[in-house]
């Protein structure tokens, strides 16, 4: 027998005496859990991240984010510090926040606000209430809070200065960060054993951004946004409904998708006034044609365009659907004609182009 | 199983379908353990190697060319991380140089190859005293039957390359085993 022969013929019964070790198995398995995990958790934070785009508007300084977002947009009345503690909504939650950070109480109420029917204030029912707060003297510590007057639920959270000038929060390191954030949630709304956490950095070239997503184990979507900029922290509760996005990175920036558009475009009413499918809407941007133009080529004016997804966007402002709250025609007008500069740069707007 | 199917279910495994990583599993592990103990000594190095060569599987999925065979996209991954081990061990080596070289010359003697008899034990012991140049050409000539060009492929290198370490392997084998003087060697090539 020649050596070759040899050599195959000992090999092949040599690895038939091989036996993989169960322990080899059972890592792999755990290594491809792993990677699920992981691939799952990328999903959920990038369509967050599409869902708070609108808090984000407000929230990140930046050129990605077209200016003003709309919640910023809508005139809001203004109301002084006593009109805020004796509505039941501003009561409610400052004792929220008063028992939270007993600091606070304190705290000088710089500004208030909140957006809703000013012909109606007797009996006042807010669609949003803000309240700013801030520290007499010392590192001028903030609290700038949103509450929504139907639920009551404190929709969006804002804390600065927490940290000494000289050593702002994004200096700290990740952990650090993410035990402020931590901490902040536990205090304001509890419980904060029951969520995981994923942390990224955002592509932000501007200012270093951290978006930290907190979710509720064992639900969807449940939990919280935050993002961490600056001395900054800004914190909302996420819905636990799914976002209603049906194509995500309508329009590209620099090769990358951009997400910007992405809330105002993702409307049923829309594709419908269009009669296009979302995925055609979005292969036909990518040619660089803008929504206008597109609508042009469907016998569909500009303003029809604008008008449907005004509409869509006031009534996911205060949750029209869910809450079967009505406001008068007078404020619907006024908000509706408020967001429409908003809309008329999305739906100009064309991809590879800068917002 | 056919290349197309086994394309499909990477593509399954790599979305999540863990049904599709069980079959992807059972129907690979073995070949893969085989061909990486025989390039691979430790046991602990194999099962990090393994573990390397499947995570590859769904993260290099992309390079997947399905004009080849599956087995052919599988076994290049087995050599790229038994190779990016090599360079990781021998960083290791240089620091542990004693006791690596101490433990080198123990690992020889696997469980299973201590049940051979007296010649499979040598061949077995020649085989891993191969270099690192020559070994994977013996392994995949003979345990997977590749041809040369075959092999020049996998390994990304020149064909000439391939033939000089197969007959400087092949040669070393012989050397080790029988004796034989070169001279002789022409004749009986006959495989």
């Amino acid at each position: 027998m020649t050596i070759e022969r040899k050599i195959r013929e000992h090999l092949h019964k040599e690895a038939e005496t091989m036996e993989c070790h169960p322990a080899i198995s059972k890592r792999i398995e755990q290594s491809y859990s792993q990677y699920l995990q992981q691939k799952r958790s990328k999903i959920t934070m990038k369509k967050r991240l599409i869902g708070g785009i609108v808090v984000a508007a407000i929230l990140i300084p930046t050129a990605a984010f077209a200016g003003p977002a709309l919640i910023e947009m809508l005139s809001r009345t203004p109301m002084t510090a006593e009109q805020v503690k004796v509505d039941e909504v501003g009561k409610a939650t400052l004792e929220k926040l008063y028992s939270a950070f007993p600091e606070t109480k304190s705290f000088e109420i710089i500004d208030a606000s909140y957006l809703g029917d000013p012909t109606n204030s007797t009996n006042m029912k807010t669609i949003q209430q803000s309240i700013v707060l801030q520290e007499k003297g010392g590192t001028g510590k903030k609290f700038t809070i949103h509450t929504n007057g139907i639920t009551g639920e404190i929709e969006d959270l804002t804390q600065e200065n927490w940290e000494p000038k000289e050593k702002p929060l994004i200096t700290l390191t990740n952990q650090e960060i993410r035990a402020k954030v931590d901490y902040l949630i536990d205090k304001m709304y509890g419980n904060i054993e029951e969520y995981e956490v994923a942390m990224e950095q955002m592509e932000n070239p501007n200012q270093k951004t951290f978006i930290l997503n907190y979710t509720k184990k064992g639900t969807e979507g449940e939990g919280y946004q935050v993002f961490v900029h600056g001395n900054t922290i800004s914190l909302s509760p996420l819905d636990p409904t799914p976002v209603n996005i049906k194509v995500e990175g309508l329009f590209s920036l620099n090769g990358k998708p951009d997400y910007t558009a992405d809330n105002f475009l993702n409307d049923e009413k829309l594709f419908s006034l269009l009669k296009i499918s979302p995925t055609e809407l979005k292969q036909e941007l990518a040619k660089g044609k803008s929504v206008v133009e597109i609508a042009a080529s469907r016998n569909v004016s500009k303003q029809q365009v604008i008008d449907v997804i005004a509409k869509t966007q006031v009534e996911s402002q205060f949750k029209a659907e869910q809450n079967g709250v009505t406001i008068s025609d007078r404020l619907m007008e006024q908000m509706l004609k408020e967001v429409e500069p908003k809309v008329l740069k999305v739906i100009e707007h064309k991809t590879e182009t800068e917002w | 199983m056919q290349n197309e199917d086994m394309y499909q279910l990477l593509i399954k495994m790599k979305d999540g379908d863990q049904q599709a990583f069980h079959t992807m599993y059972d129907a690979t592990y073995q070949d893969i353990y085989r061909t990486v103990s025989f390039l691979v000594d430790h046991q602990q190095d194999r099962e990090d190697v393994m573990n390397e060569i499947y995570m590859q599987m769904w993260t290099s999925l992309a390079n997947y060319n399905t004009n080849r065979p599956f087995h052919f996209w599988l076994h290049g991954l087995v050599i790229r991380q038994v190779q990016r081990f090599r360079v990781k061990s021998w960083r290791r080596f240089r620091i542990f140089e004693r006791i690596r070289a101490f433990s080198r010359e123990e690992s020889y003697w696997d469980q299973h190859t201590a049940l051979m008899d007296g010649t499979n034990q040598m061949i077995s012991q020649s085989i891993r005293k191969l270099t690192d140049k020559q070994r994977p050409v013996i392994i995949f000539r003979f345990f997977h039957d590749y041809t040369l060009e075959e092999i020049a492929t996998l390994l990304d290198i020149p064909l000439g390359t391939v033939k000089s370490r197969y007959h400087a392997g092949l040669q070393a084998l012989r050397k080790n085993l029988w004796n034989l003087p070169p001279e002789r060697m022409e004749e009986i090539n006959d495989y």
